[in-house]
């Protein structure tokens, strides 16, 4: 899995598939609240993207990739941003995960405050399940390539 | 009655992977059928209403798939 | 053995297929689960959660906690696997009890 496999229909297809499955990757993460979707399928959408490049072109390759570090690490940063988001409406006076308090909000429903207020704070949530998802099964494919690879 | 006969058929096709799954020597193939069931699960959720269930067992089942094939480089291929 | 473990599973089949003629017809709206408070989530759960999808506006918001906690079993799971099978750690020790040796 180290070295890339070299076939031509493989590179050509590489090209077409991985970047459409990150790009519906991205869309069922933002369009998760109309749709069937939301933040685990969109991890693991992504996950799947990158780990085709990985299957495909090697680990070494530059363009879709990340390394095994830096996936532990952004996996406990997607965990936490969650979190974070509970402890702003806490500090804010409201209750945990209570998204009424949350101090700005993205985009309007027709000039109501409150459901534009807790549809930010879904998006946000959900970036943080997004995040930790992906990162997650990137972290374990790698792992488990690492010990498999006998040289 | 067309619904019943398609989610019986769908059920009789899902029993049967599940046996091979387990009565398989080759698990090269055993992992492709595991694959075949989840789709076929996937079609199941669909036809009860839970878009989003379904699209959760899809993803899943191609992720499963990769992890299986990839522990299989170390293990034997036949299992005895 | 094989026999004892056939018959058992036998009877476990049979007690379940017996026991689904029992369940609710799906979609049935008069069944247990329907009737407690999926009607206020099916009423309100637009103007609640400011999302159209009922199942994200449930998972996301009405059981934010229990989210929280789903994703930090993930994030521990994945972080055990790290922990478990890392080649690093080993490739340490074995390169300091190899120092020692020399």
């Amino acid at each position: 899995m180290k070295k890339k496999y070299g076939s031509s229909v493989l590179d050509i297809s590489f090209r077409i598939i991985t970047p459409f499955t990150l790009i519906y990757g991205v869309y069922v993460y933002l369009n998760g609240e109309i749709s069937p979707g939301g933040g685990f399928q969109a991890g693991a959408l992504l996950a799947v993207g990158v780990v085709l490049a990985r299957l495909i072109m090697g680990a070494e390759n530059k363009i879709y990739n990340v390394s095994g570090r830096s996936a532990v690490i952004l996996a406990g940063v997607g965990t936490f941003i969650y979190a974070l988001t509970g402890w702003v409406t806490m500090l804010r006076g409201g209750k945990f995960l209570d998204y009424g308090f949350l101090p700005f909000a993205i985009g309007s429903h027709g000039g109501h405050m409150w459901p534009a207020l807790h549809a930010t704070g879904i998006l946000f949530i959900e970036l943080g399940v997004t995040l930790c998802v992906m990162m997650t099964i990137i972290d374990i494919l790698d792992v488990v390539v690492e010990r498999t690879d006998i040289e | 009655m067309q619904n019943l006969i398609i989610e019986a058929a769908l059920l009789l096709f899902l029993i049967g992977t599940t046996v091979s799954v387990i009565v398989l020597k080759d698990l090269l193939s055993a992992t492709f059928v595991y694959c075949a069931f989840s789709y076929c699960a996937v079609l199941l959720y669909l036809m009860m209403g839970s878009p989003d269930v379904a699209f959760t067992e899809a993803v899943i089942g191609v992720v499963s798939t990769i992890y299986f094939v990839v522990a299989l480089k170390k293990l034997d291929r036949w299992c005895k | 053995m094989r026999v004892l473990a056939t018959i058992i599973l036998f009877i476990v089949t049979s007690v379940f297929c017996l026991n689904v003629t029992d369940l609710p017809v799906i979609g049935d709206p008069d069944s247990a689960p329907n009737s407690h408070v999926t009607p206020h989530y099916i009423e309100f759960s637009e103007e609640d959660t400011g999302s159209p999808n009922i199942v994200t506006g449930v998972l996301a918001d009405y059981r934010g906690f229990d989210t929280l906690w789903e994703t930090t079993v993930m994030f521990i799971a994945g972080l055990t696997a790290v922990i478990i099978l890392s080649k690093n750690r080993e490739e340490r020790f074995l390169k300091k009890k190899k120092g020692d040796k020399k």
